[in-house]
């Protein structure tokens, strides 16, 4: 009789996160505090201490103590496609492993997960098996064509051939909320900050594929990965910058793992570079804006890289900005509920979570909900439409925007676009 | 509370049994450690790679891929010193305090106590088996006499901590809805570890509240059993228990906060 294999593998996961499984302690903190979980009406799967013993139990049936003595229990096809569900049903926010009592790596346990179901064929989730192929053919999620990343920019903006800094746009930014690459371009042209961009050379950074489990799919995210900074090298940048806080993380943190090697140039989000600006008094501004600002941290720019303070200073000094914070910022940030591809795969929880997330705002009485990320904005935006709909006070006066056309405002610049 | 608390010459054949169930429990928990070293060295050494085709779980895979998490870099870019993460993360439990002044309390009396008392008694049994073969200038009784004390109140530490573990399971709703059989399995076997070791000293010394009512010949009879009894429970729950229970998480967690530099 041929030898009963375990129903599952241990691709993607390394020896250190089945480890971890086993140093959950149960204690609860990350249950209560994650985002998907409250908005999904604490839907018991959802919450990542039970993801951790399922998990965890899935690994004893397979290669436990009664796995190595008797043979391995076998999970249900069933019991793995409702994992898959509950994996997936996570925006990668962070804040599970932030409050782990174990200090385990949760977001990157979920990530491993998904790519080792995937890799069995079981997931990603809906639409979220588009991205690979997508990104494949157009280089790009939203089936544009390379040239259609350059329809964004108007006559007057100067990009120049070679620069010592580059802007990555970002596929959302060029290809749909075009209103933030418009900002970016302006406001460097307008400090005298010169600058190159990649244009039909720019691809997808991968992010997408990424947080869904889908990295090997064709290969695609080193690939994506390596054309970027290949083609970042050829134009002799040293400093990228970027607006798109899914982006930033995924150059940050992703490419230099999928490549195994460091990059050769600075990776700088563009609230960081204004700070420093800023700080050096290069930046005199035109216009008061007279309102009363609150910010989003992006999960992708603040838990997972540490940006805080760079877009708190850049809002805090324009002129007539009264700054004020909303309750759980920072490291302990409520997400907006757009990330981990929970936009594209769920978005009825995506905008259950903004929802909450504006409500936060609303406390405040900002007249501006900011973020630094155009995903934040969509979905911020969203969630503010729909409390509007069910006619929450306030909800109606509540305008969410980026920093970085906020900033443009205030230097006295026109930005349209959506 | 000492392993062999009670015990003497005239209960050799105690002895050679507290001797083989000592063994036992070493076997059991080695193994047992074995088991879990391989399962989770079913894992991949690195992000995003597979397990070579055919290759069984490793010990050693596992130890190497820790060590690799831990010397490395973090591209997250936080990352504490390892000796701060030793001291405040995982001896002071710094992470714990952090979420809940309340549990760190509790966690750190049953932590406190704990590991006292497992140090005191690996004392006593070495001094106990020293005695058997050389000469020590003092003897086991007058060693047992001077961990009396410390051991009391080592005692009292952790009982305070399982009971406050467990009152926060029984009387807190959402806690009480979220536990398992995994979770109370833990605290019940400290609890009962932590009662009879009471209960067993309390019976040799007389003291008031834990010899529960013997004194005299009774007294002189039961002190031996109960002695061997809270001894063998203590090997198999404290020490064979480990890989197989919750227990696990004294070894797993301090080395998952040590690979995560201590932590987000
Ligand atoms: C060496 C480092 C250790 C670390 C970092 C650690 C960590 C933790 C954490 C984070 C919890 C969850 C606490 C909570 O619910 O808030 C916990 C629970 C627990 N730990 Fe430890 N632990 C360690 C060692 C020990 C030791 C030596 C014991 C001895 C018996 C122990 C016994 C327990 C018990 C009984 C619980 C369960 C409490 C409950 O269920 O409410 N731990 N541990
Ligand atoms: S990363 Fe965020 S959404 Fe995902 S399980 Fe953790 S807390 Fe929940
Ligand atoms: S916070 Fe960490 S240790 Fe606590 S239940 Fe969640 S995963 Fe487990
Ligand atoms: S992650 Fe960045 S580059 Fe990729 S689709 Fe999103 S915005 Fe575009």
């Amino acid at each position: 009789m041929a030898k009963k294999q375990p129903s599952i593998d241990t691709k993607n996961l390394t020896a250190v996160q089945l480890m971890e499984l086993d140093s959950c302690t149960r204690c609860g903190e990350c249950v209560k505090w994650c985002p998907t979980y409250a908005a999904s009406g604490q839907k018991p799967g959802l919450a990542p201490r039970d993801k951790i013993l399922r998990w965890r139990e899935f690994m004893n049936k397979s290669y436990g103590v009664k796995a190595k003595l008797f043979g391995p229990t076998e999970i249900s096809g069933a019991e793995l496609e409702e994992f898959k569900d509950d994996v997936h049903g996570c925006t990668t926010c962070g804040i599970c492993a932030t409050v782990c009592e174990s200090g385990i790596n949760t977001v990157e346990i979920w990530e491993s997960i998904r790519a080792n179901l995937v890799k069995k064929g079981i997931g990603p989730y809906g639409k979220q098996s588009m991205f690979p192929k997508l990104v494949n053919q157009y280089n790009n999620p939203y089936l544009a064509a390379p040239e259609d990343r350059l329809k964004w920019i108007p006559d007057d903006v100067k990009i120049a051939e070679k620069a010592n800094i580059l802007y990555f746009g970002g596929c959302t930014a060029e290809l749909r909320q075009t209103k933030l690459a418009v900002a970016t371009a302006r406001v460097l042209n307008k400090l005298g900050i010169e600058f190159t961009m990649l244009g039909e050379e720019e691809w997808c950074c991968g992010s997408a594929m990424i947080r869904t489990g889908q990295p090997h799919i064709e290969d695609i995210a080193r690939r994506v990965a390596e054309h970027n900074v290949d083609a970042i090298k050829a134009t002799g940048a040293t400093k990228v910058l970027y607006a798109c806080a899914g982006c930033f993380r995924a150059s940050k943190v992703d490419w230099p793992r999928q490549l195994g090697e460091e990059l050769p140039f600075e990776v700088i989000h563009i609230t960081e570079f204004l700070a420093d600006l800023i700080k050096k008094g290069q930046i005199k501004w035109v216009k008061s804006l007279d309102k009363a600002i609150t910010y989003h941290d992006p999960c992708h720019l603040g838990r997972h890289v540490g940006v805080y303070d760079a877009p708190r200073y850049v809002l805090g000094n324009i002129p007539g900005v009264k700054f004020v914070e909303m309750d759980r910022v920072k490291e302990f940030q409520r997400c907006c509920g757009a990330g981990g591809g929970v936009k594209a795969g769920i978005p009825d929880l995506a905008l259950g979570v903004a929802e909450t997330r504006v409500e936060d705002a609303l406390a405040t009485h900002a007249d501006i909900l900011s973020s630094a990320c155009p995903f934040c904005k969509r979905n911020l935006q969203d969630g503010t439409d729909s409390l509007n709909k069910k006619n929450t006070a306030g909800a109606d006066k509540l305008e969410v925007e980026d920093i970085i056309v906020l900033v443009a405002e205030a230097l006295g610049l026109e930005v349209i676009g959506d | 509370m000492a392993y062999f608390s009670g015990l003497s010459d005239a209960l050799r054949i105690t002895f050679v049994q507290m001797m083989i169930v000592s063994f036992i429990a070493m076997v059991i928990f080695v193994y047992g450690m074995i088991i879990n070293l391989q399962k989770w060295g079913a894992g991949v050494t690195g992000y995003a790679l597979e397990p070579e085709v055919g290759s069984k779980g490793s010990a050693i895979r596992f130890l190497k891929t820790w060590w690799k998490q831990v010397t490395e870099e973090s591209h997250h870019g936080h990352g504490k010193p390892i000796l701060e993460i030793l001291v405040l993360d995982i001896l002071f439990q710094r992470r714990i305090l952090k979420r809940s002044p309340v549990r760190w309390f509790m966690h750190f009396t049953i932590f406190a106590g704990w590991m006292t008392l497992f140090a005191m008694s690996g004392m006593m049994f070495a001094v106990e088996m020293t005695e058997r073969f050389i000469e020590l200038p003092f003897t086991a009784a007058q060693f047992r006499e001077v961990l009396q004390i410390p051991n009391d109140i080592f005692g009292y530490i952790l009982l305070v901590g399982v009971l406050i573990a467990i009152a926060r399971r029984l009387f807190i709703k959402e806690v009480r809805e979220a536990s398992i059989m995994y979770d109370w399995i833990l605290i019940g076997v400290v609890f009962i570890v932590t009662v009879s070791g009471f209960v067993a000293d309390g019976i040799r010394t007389g003291d008031i509240v834990w010899n529960i009512g013997m004194s005299g010949d009774t007294a002189m009879a039961y002190a031996p059993p109960a002695a061997l009894f809270h001894s063998v429970i203590s090997l198999l729950f404290c020490i064979a228990f480990i890989p197989y229970s919750k227990y696990i998480h004294i070894i797993a967690t301090p080395l998952a906060i040590l690979a995560n530099k201590g932590g987000e």
